[in-house]
């Protein structure tokens, strides 16, 4: 099975590779996946990136994995009658819950620090919107512990040097998604550089939905949710009969 | 085997929660008491939102005390005029439960208050029980087992609405057991518990009913106030998740029976000292998170 994929990408990549010389275009890539699906027996999903450039010797190529933005809060604790308890908060929107970067090397060797800026490099140029806080006068702690935080959980990483180039042709990356990762669409981009100018870049869309049993559970959850309760009631109910019945004949 | 819990959002291995639930089941079957107040904090422990365990933890109580119900029925030990008065009280406390644990949702302190509550009771039954089996055990040894009067008379006697419960051969007002309904109500709404380790005792010594009919009568009490507490926290948290009450209960429902068959094979006071221990060990653990520094004072939280 494992070579048999492995023959199907390389097929796969030649092909890319070929198009991408004969249609002169700069850059081509692929997902092994376009869409990922968490069932109830979901642990992580990795998926295959791969891609063919028409590249030069320094070449250097990014890729920038974000998830939805929603609102996220941070809660700092202080300690008061010896218990330690949620005394502030401050609440972020419009944050990627999801943010991923890779590179074949250092970025800050790839290219310079407008361009970081502009293309969202790291983890510091977010375009934080709330009216009711005033994000640029707020204590940078802040911003670092929700930096810290989210880059434990691994929703936030970056992997300098983890894109391997293939004599200046072609690259291949493992995106590995965490087992709790939100749904919603996923934009990868890819960034290709030469001497610290982007030259080309590339869009893929990986979506990522419940399904299944645990997706019904879900929607009935949020969309019926009186019903739920009533059912899981019920359940509870026949099954605690059902020993009972079951017991009472042994 | 790991399994994906929907409303958690998060994989958990399925055996060892089975597993826990069948142990607490056992615990549960042996020594007559409800295990809400075990199997939360363990949830907790998993690393199961406190919300989440509270809620599912209600959800899966009812299996556990229809199918003690049912055998205590058989035997003729439920009090269903008392029951019905209890369900009443705890289904108008859950209510209140349930609107409390929406506001502390929404200052943000519920985890503490969840936490916090499991310290004090832990801490108390753990202690009590410890005491008074500790206690038996030496007057045993002695020879010399003394016996309070069951029932005595005082001013709770005294409340109007005065009527007569045949089964457990009392004549009181209906004003105490609504208001011991209510207060075990709220406790199952918040904390995720049964609350038979406080409505035993209440019956008992407040109540007066005759001890045979308690744990039925308890039960009996425990489905109505839990099916409430899980349909409002669906309805309004959506906090109960299914797939986890679910295993919870096959477990507990198992453990249960074999427990109950097996409650004769150690004396009672042995198996409440035994369990005061585990009760006061899970309270310590809860009270050191609560106590010791934080690795990160700060922590996120993602905003639906």
């Amino acid at each position: 099975m494992r070579t048999l994929i492995k023959n199907i990408l390389l097929i796969i990549i030649i092909a890319l590779y070929s198009f991408a010389v004969f249609a002169k275009d700069n850059l081509v890539t692929d997902l092994s996946e376009s869409t990922v699906e968490i069932s109830s027996t979901f642990l992580g999903a990795d998926i295959l990136l791969f891609g063919a450039y028409d590249g030069q010797k320094n070449d250097d190529i990014i890729v920038v994995v974000s998830g939805q933005k929603g609102n996220i809060k941070v809660d700092k604790k202080e300690k008061k009658f010896g218990i330690w308890m949620i005394t502030e908060s401050i609440q972020f929107s419009n944050i990627p819950k999801y943010y991923y970067i890779a590179s074949n090397r250092k970025i800050e060797d790839i290219t310079n620090k407008s361009e970081i800026k502009k293309r969202k490099l790291n983890f510091n140029n977010f375009d934080l919107i709330n009216n009711k806080i005033d994000y640029k006068n707020l204590d940078k702690k802040w911003y670092e512990a929700l930096k810290r935080n989210m880059k434990k959980q691994e929703f936030w990483k970056v992997e300098e040097n983890s894109i391997k180039l293939n004599k200046n042709t072609l690259f291949r990356k493992t995106l590995s998604l965490p087992s709790n990762v939100s749904t919603g669409v996923y934009n990868v981009k890819i960034l290709h550089y030469r001497k610290g100018n982007l030259i080309s870049q590339e869009e893929s869309k990986i979506k990522i939905d419940k399904t299944g049993i645990s997706a019904n559970i879900y929607d009935i959850a949020q969309n019926f949710s009186a019903i739920y309760g009533i059912i899981a009631v019920i359940v509870a109910l026949f099954f605690g009969w059902f020993t009972n019945f079951i017991f009472r004949r042994i | 085997m790991y399994i994906y819990l929907p409303i958690a959002e998060q994989p958990i291995n399925a055996f060892i929660v089975l597993g826990i639930g069948w142990l607490v089941g056992i615990i549960m079957g042996m020594v007559g008491i409800g295990g809400g107040f075990l199997l939360t904090p363990l949830m907790i422990f998993f690393g199961i939102p406190s919300p989440v365990a509270v809620a599912s933890v209600a959800n899966q109580l009812v299996a556990p005390s229809v199918s003690g119900v049912l055998s205590h029925w058989k035997s003729g030990n439920v009090d269903f005029k008392m029951g019905t008065i209890l369900l009443v009280g705890g289904v108008i406390g859950s209510s209140i439960g349930v609107l409390i644990f929406n506001i502390l949702n929404a200052i943000g302190q519920l985890d503490l208050v969840i936490k916090l509550s499991y310290v004090i009771f832990l801490a108390i039954i753990g202690s009590l029980m410890f005491i008074e089996s500790f206690k038996l055990i030496i007057q045993t040894k002695r020879g010399k087992a003394t016996r309070g009067k069951l029932h005595q008379h005082n001013w709770l006697h005294g409340l109007p609405f005065k009527t007569r419960f045949r089964k457990s051969k009392l004549y009181i007002s209906i004003v105490l057991p609504l208001i011991i309904g209510i207060i075990v109500g709220i406790l199952a709404a918040l904390m995720g518990i049964g609350g038979g380790f406080i409505i035993v005792p209440a019956m008992i010594y407040l109540l007066g009913m005759p001890t045979s009919l308690v744990i039925g009568t308890s039960l009996f009490q425990i489905i109505f106030v839990a099916a409430n507490t899980t349909i409002l926290q669906a309805s309004q948290n959506q906090t109960v998740d299914i797939v986890l009450a679910f295993i919870l209960l096959i477990g507990s429902v198992i453990g249960v029976q074999i427990g109950s068959k097996f409650s004769n094979l150690m004396k009672g006071e042995h198996l409440r000292l035994f369990l005061s221990f585990i009760i006061l060990l899970v309270g310590f653990k809860l009270i050191l998170d609560l106590v010791t520094i934080p690795l990160d004072i700060f922590s996120i939280s993602v905003i639906q």
